[in-house]
Protein backbone atom coordinates (compact mmCIF):
# COMPACT_ATOMS: atom_id res chain seq x y z
CA UNK A 1 0.00 0.00 0.00
CA UNK A 2 3.06 2.25 -0.40
CA UNK A 3 1.87 5.30 -2.35
CA UNK A 4 4.43 6.44 -4.97
CA UNK A 5 5.13 10.16 -5.57
CA UNK A 6 3.12 10.23 -8.80
CA UNK A 7 -0.17 9.17 -7.13
CA UNK A 8 -0.75 12.37 -5.10
CA UNK A 9 -0.23 15.97 -6.31
CA UNK A 10 2.46 17.80 -4.37
CA UNK A 11 0.14 20.27 -2.59
CA UNK A 12 -2.00 17.47 -1.19
CA UNK A 13 1.06 15.38 -0.35
CA UNK A 14 2.35 18.28 1.76
CA UNK A 15 -0.98 18.45 3.61
CA UNK A 16 -0.62 14.77 4.55
CA UNK A 17 2.90 15.46 5.79
CA UNK A 18 1.54 18.31 7.93
CA UNK A 19 -1.14 16.01 9.38
CA UNK A 20 1.38 13.20 9.93
CA UNK A 21 3.95 15.36 11.69
CA UNK A 22 2.16 15.73 15.05
CA UNK A 23 1.66 11.95 15.13
CA UNK A 24 5.38 11.42 14.46
CA UNK A 25 6.26 13.89 17.23
CA UNK A 26 3.82 12.17 19.61
CA UNK A 27 5.44 8.83 18.84
CA UNK A 28 8.82 10.32 19.78
CA UNK A 29 7.30 11.63 22.99
CA UNK A 30 6.02 8.14 23.67
CA UNK A 31 9.61 6.88 23.31
CA UNK A 32 10.88 9.49 25.77
CA UNK A 33 8.23 8.46 28.27
CA UNK A 34 8.06 4.68 27.83
CA UNK A 35 11.12 3.38 26.03
CA UNK A 36 13.73 2.28 28.55
CA UNK A 37 17.08 0.71 27.79
CA UNK A 38 15.67 -2.81 28.20
CA UNK A 39 13.01 -2.28 25.54
CA UNK A 40 15.31 -0.88 22.83
CA UNK A 41 16.34 -4.36 21.57
CA UNK A 42 12.65 -5.33 21.29
CA UNK A 43 11.89 -2.18 19.28
CA UNK A 44 14.89 -2.68 16.99
CA UNK A 45 14.10 -6.37 16.43
CA UNK A 46 10.50 -5.57 15.51
CA UNK A 47 11.51 -2.76 13.16
CA UNK A 48 14.04 -4.97 11.35
CA UNK A 49 11.60 -7.88 11.16
CA UNK A 50 8.84 -5.67 9.80
CA UNK A 51 11.11 -4.18 7.16
CA UNK A 52 12.05 -7.69 5.99
CA UNK A 53 8.53 -9.12 6.06
CA UNK A 54 7.29 -6.18 3.99
CA UNK A 55 9.50 -7.51 1.16
CA UNK A 56 7.64 -10.82 1.29
CA UNK A 57 4.61 -10.26 -0.91
CA UNK A 58 1.99 -12.97 -0.61
CA UNK A 59 -0.14 -13.79 -3.68
CA UNK A 60 -3.85 -13.31 -3.04
CA UNK A 61 -5.17 -14.25 -6.51
CA UNK A 62 -6.63 -11.82 -9.09
CA UNK A 63 -3.06 -11.06 -10.20
CA UNK A 64 -2.46 -9.21 -6.96
CA UNK A 65 -0.22 -9.56 -3.94
CA UNK A 66 0.14 -7.94 -0.56
CA UNK A 67 2.29 -7.98 2.53
CA UNK A 68 2.08 -7.48 6.26
CA UNK A 69 2.30 -3.89 7.54
CA UNK A 70 3.04 -4.65 11.19
CA UNK A 71 1.89 -1.55 13.07
CA UNK A 72 -0.71 -3.53 15.04
CA UNK A 73 1.83 -6.17 16.08
CA UNK A 74 4.17 -3.50 17.44
CA UNK A 75 1.30 -1.67 19.16
CA UNK A 76 0.12 -4.85 20.91
CA UNK A 77 3.60 -5.77 22.11
CA UNK A 78 4.32 -2.28 23.47
CA UNK A 79 0.75 -1.70 24.64
CA UNK A 80 0.55 1.55 22.69
CA UNK A 81 -0.35 2.50 19.12
CA UNK A 82 2.36 5.20 19.29
CA UNK A 83 4.96 2.44 19.16
CA UNK A 84 3.42 1.29 15.87
CA UNK A 85 3.56 4.82 14.45
CA UNK A 86 7.21 5.10 15.48
CA UNK A 87 8.32 1.79 13.96
CA UNK A 88 6.41 2.34 10.71
CA UNK A 89 7.90 5.85 10.41
CA UNK A 90 11.44 4.43 10.72
CA UNK A 91 10.69 1.59 8.27
CA UNK A 92 9.04 3.91 5.72
CA UNK A 93 11.97 6.34 5.89
CA UNK A 94 14.43 3.61 4.90
CA UNK A 95 12.06 2.14 2.29
CA UNK A 96 11.45 5.53 0.68
CA UNK A 97 14.98 6.88 0.60
CA UNK A 98 16.93 3.69 -0.10
CA UNK A 99 14.49 1.55 -2.07
CA UNK A 100 11.95 3.87 -3.75
CA UNK A 101 9.22 1.83 -2.02
CA UNK A 102 6.71 4.58 -1.36
CA UNK A 103 7.46 8.17 -2.41
CA UNK A 104 9.22 10.87 -0.41
CA UNK A 105 6.52 13.48 -1.03
CA UNK A 106 3.86 10.88 -0.22
CA UNK A 107 5.65 9.53 2.86
CA UNK A 108 3.40 11.61 5.11
CA UNK A 109 0.35 9.89 3.63
CA UNK A 110 2.01 6.49 3.94
CA UNK A 111 2.89 7.12 7.59
CA UNK A 112 -0.70 8.20 8.22
CA UNK A 113 -2.22 5.17 6.50
CA UNK A 114 0.08 2.39 7.62
CA UNK A 115 1.36 3.77 10.91
CA UNK A 116 -1.48 5.85 12.33
CA UNK A 117 -4.73 4.48 10.84
CA UNK A 118 -3.82 0.79 10.77
CA UNK A 119 -2.05 1.01 14.14
CA UNK A 120 -4.76 2.91 16.03
CA UNK A 121 -7.76 1.08 14.51
CA UNK A 122 -6.00 -2.26 14.94
CA UNK A 123 -4.79 -1.69 18.48
CA UNK A 124 -8.08 -0.40 19.88
CA UNK A 125 -10.04 -3.12 18.07
CA UNK A 126 -7.64 -5.62 19.66
CA UNK A 127 -8.10 -4.05 23.11
CA UNK A 128 -11.87 -4.22 22.74
CA UNK A 129 -11.92 -7.83 21.50
CA UNK A 130 -9.41 -8.88 24.15
CA UNK A 131 -12.01 -8.39 26.89
CA UNK A 132 -13.98 -11.43 25.75
CA UNK A 133 -11.71 -13.29 23.38
CA UNK A 134 -8.33 -14.96 23.49
CA UNK A 135 -5.23 -12.91 22.66
CA UNK A 136 -4.60 -14.57 19.30
CA UNK A 137 -8.16 -14.10 18.03
CA UNK A 138 -8.25 -10.49 19.25
CA UNK A 139 -4.90 -9.87 17.53
CA UNK A 140 -6.24 -11.40 14.32
CA UNK A 141 -9.38 -9.25 14.36
CA UNK A 142 -7.55 -6.05 15.21
CA UNK A 143 -4.86 -6.53 12.58
CA UNK A 144 -7.37 -7.44 9.90
CA UNK A 145 -9.65 -4.47 10.53
CA UNK A 146 -6.70 -2.08 10.92
CA UNK A 147 -5.35 -2.96 7.49
CA UNK A 148 -8.76 -2.90 5.85
CA UNK A 149 -9.65 0.55 7.20
CA UNK A 150 -6.26 1.94 6.20
CA UNK A 151 -6.88 0.70 2.64
CA UNK A 152 -10.28 2.44 2.63
CA UNK A 153 -8.63 5.66 3.82
CA UNK A 154 -6.00 5.23 1.10
CA UNK A 155 -8.74 4.83 -1.54
CA UNK A 156 -10.35 8.08 -0.35
CA UNK A 157 -6.98 9.86 -0.54
CA UNK A 158 -6.59 8.53 -4.10
CA UNK A 159 -10.01 9.94 -4.94
CA UNK A 160 -9.18 13.35 -3.40
CA UNK A 161 -5.95 13.29 -5.41
CA UNK A 162 -7.95 12.81 -8.62
CA UNK A 163 -6.09 9.55 -9.19
CA UNK A 164 -8.87 6.98 -8.55
CA UNK A 165 -12.61 7.28 -9.12
CA UNK A 166 -14.35 7.02 -5.72
CA UNK A 167 -16.60 4.00 -6.10
CA UNK A 168 -14.37 1.79 -8.26
CA UNK A 169 -11.35 2.74 -6.14
CA UNK A 170 -13.11 1.84 -2.89
CA UNK A 171 -14.30 -1.48 -4.31
CA UNK A 172 -10.88 -2.46 -5.69
CA UNK A 173 -8.87 -1.33 -2.65
CA UNK A 174 -11.45 -2.78 -0.26
CA UNK A 175 -11.61 -6.17 -1.98
CA UNK A 176 -7.85 -6.66 -2.25
CA UNK A 177 -7.14 -5.51 1.29
CA UNK A 178 -9.92 -7.54 2.82
CA UNK A 179 -7.93 -10.56 1.61
CA UNK A 180 -4.46 -9.12 2.28
CA UNK A 181 -5.69 -8.12 5.75
CA UNK A 182 -6.95 -11.64 6.44
CA UNK A 183 -3.77 -13.49 5.47
CA UNK A 184 -0.95 -10.96 5.39
CA UNK A 185 -1.95 -8.97 8.46
CA UNK A 186 -4.46 -10.93 10.57
CA UNK A 187 -2.96 -14.42 10.41
CA UNK A 188 0.67 -13.30 10.58
CA UNK A 189 0.03 -10.93 13.50
CA UNK A 190 -1.85 -13.68 15.31
CA UNK A 191 0.94 -16.21 14.69
CA UNK A 192 3.58 -13.75 15.91
CA UNK A 193 1.56 -12.89 19.03
CA UNK A 194 0.97 -16.58 19.78
CA UNK A 195 4.70 -17.29 19.45
CA UNK A 196 5.54 -14.38 21.72
CA UNK A 197 2.86 -15.40 24.25
CA UNK A 198 4.57 -18.81 24.47
CA UNK A 199 8.20 -17.69 24.55
CA UNK A 200 7.91 -14.28 26.25
CA UNK A 201 4.55 -14.01 28.01
CA UNK A 202 5.96 -11.16 30.12
CA UNK A 203 6.12 -8.91 27.03
CA UNK A 204 2.36 -9.16 26.55
CA UNK A 205 1.42 -9.02 30.24
CA UNK A 206 3.50 -5.91 30.51
CA UNK A 207 1.39 -4.13 27.94
CA UNK A 208 -1.71 -4.80 30.01
CA UNK A 209 -0.35 -3.79 33.36
CA UNK A 210 1.12 -0.54 32.11
CA UNK A 211 -1.87 0.27 29.89
CA UNK A 212 -4.85 -1.32 31.59
CA UNK A 213 -7.71 -0.15 29.42
CA UNK A 214 -7.41 2.58 26.91
CA UNK A 215 -9.99 1.21 24.52
CA UNK A 216 -12.51 3.83 25.61
CA UNK A 217 -10.37 6.46 24.04
CA UNK A 218 -11.85 6.98 20.61
CA UNK A 219 -10.16 5.78 17.49
CA UNK A 220 -9.25 8.93 15.71
CA UNK A 221 -7.53 9.57 12.39
CA UNK B 1 11.62 -8.41 31.77
CA UNK B 2 15.30 -9.15 31.90
CA UNK B 3 17.84 -7.55 29.63
CA UNK B 4 19.28 -10.92 28.73
CA UNK B 5 16.03 -12.33 27.38
CA UNK B 6 15.43 -9.10 25.46
CA UNK B 7 18.78 -9.57 23.76
CA UNK B 8 17.64 -13.10 22.85
CA UNK B 9 14.50 -11.56 21.36
CA UNK B 10 16.73 -9.21 19.35
CA UNK B 11 18.88 -12.06 18.01
CA UNK B 12 15.78 -14.08 17.10
CA UNK B 13 14.35 -11.02 15.34
CA UNK B 14 17.56 -10.47 13.35
CA UNK B 15 17.70 -14.16 12.42
CA UNK B 16 14.08 -14.17 11.19
CA UNK B 17 14.59 -10.89 9.29
CA UNK B 18 17.75 -12.12 7.54
CA UNK B 19 16.06 -15.42 6.69
CA UNK B 20 13.24 -13.42 5.09
CA UNK B 21 15.83 -11.34 3.20
CA UNK B 22 17.28 -14.51 1.70
CA UNK B 23 13.91 -16.07 0.88
CA UNK B 24 11.91 -13.04 -0.30
CA UNK B 25 13.61 -12.61 -3.72
CA UNK B 26 12.71 -16.24 -4.51
CA UNK B 27 9.38 -16.67 -2.74
CA UNK B 28 7.72 -13.25 -2.78
CA UNK B 29 4.95 -12.83 -5.31
CA UNK B 30 5.97 -10.65 -8.30
CA UNK B 31 2.32 -9.60 -8.75
CA UNK B 32 1.52 -5.90 -8.19
CA UNK B 33 0.40 -5.01 -4.67
CA UNK B 34 -3.16 -4.03 -3.79
CA UNK B 35 -2.68 -0.33 -4.55
CA UNK B 36 -0.87 -0.87 -7.89
CA UNK B 37 -3.34 -3.54 -8.89
CA UNK B 38 -6.27 -1.26 -8.06
CA UNK B 39 -4.61 1.52 -10.10
CA UNK B 40 -4.28 -0.73 -13.14
CA UNK B 41 -8.01 -1.48 -12.99
CA UNK B 42 -9.55 1.87 -12.13
CA UNK B 43 -7.19 4.42 -13.72
CA UNK B 44 -7.46 5.17 -17.46
CA UNK B 45 -4.64 3.64 -19.48
CA UNK B 46 -3.26 6.96 -20.79
CA UNK B 47 -3.18 8.50 -17.31
CA UNK B 48 -1.63 5.36 -15.86
CA UNK B 49 1.28 5.44 -18.32
CA UNK B 50 1.82 9.14 -17.51
CA UNK B 51 1.96 8.26 -13.81
CA UNK B 52 4.39 5.42 -14.45
CA UNK B 53 6.66 7.71 -16.45
CA UNK B 54 6.95 10.11 -13.55
CA UNK B 55 10.20 9.42 -11.78
CA UNK B 56 10.25 9.29 -7.98
CA UNK B 57 11.10 12.61 -6.32
CA UNK B 58 14.39 11.21 -5.03
CA UNK B 59 16.60 8.66 -6.77
CA UNK B 60 16.92 5.70 -4.48
CA UNK B 61 20.20 3.76 -4.62
CA UNK B 62 18.52 0.33 -4.53
CA UNK B 63 15.18 0.98 -6.24
CA UNK B 64 12.77 -1.95 -6.07
CA UNK B 65 15.03 -3.84 -3.66
CA UNK B 66 17.60 -4.65 -6.30
CA UNK B 67 21.18 -3.77 -7.09
CA UNK B 68 21.91 -3.19 -10.77
CA UNK B 69 23.52 -6.18 -12.48
CA UNK B 70 23.50 -8.46 -9.45
CA UNK B 71 20.25 -10.35 -10.07
CA UNK B 72 18.73 -12.38 -7.25
CA UNK B 73 21.90 -12.14 -5.14
CA UNK B 74 21.62 -8.38 -5.37
CA UNK B 75 18.04 -8.53 -4.18
CA UNK B 76 19.03 -10.63 -1.17
CA UNK B 77 21.83 -8.17 -0.44
CA UNK B 78 19.51 -5.16 -0.85
CA UNK B 79 16.93 -6.50 1.61
CA UNK B 80 19.66 -7.58 4.04
CA UNK B 81 21.28 -4.13 3.88
CA UNK B 82 17.87 -2.50 4.43
CA UNK B 83 17.16 -4.79 7.38
CA UNK B 84 20.46 -3.93 9.03
CA UNK B 85 19.94 -0.23 8.29
CA UNK B 86 16.50 -0.29 9.95
CA UNK B 87 18.02 -2.19 12.88
CA UNK B 88 20.83 0.35 13.30
CA UNK B 89 18.54 3.36 12.93
CA UNK B 90 16.00 1.98 15.44
CA UNK B 91 18.77 1.22 17.91
CA UNK B 92 20.26 4.66 17.44
CA UNK B 93 16.87 6.28 17.78
CA UNK B 94 16.20 4.25 20.93
CA UNK B 95 19.46 5.30 22.55
CA UNK B 96 18.87 8.99 21.79
CA UNK B 97 15.17 9.11 22.62
CA UNK B 98 14.89 6.60 25.47
CA UNK B 99 13.45 7.70 28.74
CA UNK B 100 16.03 9.25 31.00
CA UNK B 101 16.67 7.17 34.09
Amino acid sequence: MHIPDSFIPLDQAIIYWVIALPFIIMSMKWAKKELDEMKIPILAALAAGIFAIQAMNIPIGMGTSGHMVGAVLVAIIFGSPWAGVLVLTLVLLVQGFAFADGGITTMGANILNMGVVSGFVGYYTYSFLRRNLSTNIAAFGGAWLGLFISAIVCAIEMWLAGTFPLRAGLIAMGTYHLIIGFIGEGLLTSIAITAIAKSRPDLLEDSFTTRPDKSKKEVHA
Amino acid sequence: MSGNSNMKFLYAGIAIALLLAVLAPFLASPDPDGLESAASHVVEKSKLSDMEENKPAVNAPMADYSIKGLGKGGEVAAIAVGTLAVLAISFGFGIIFKKKA
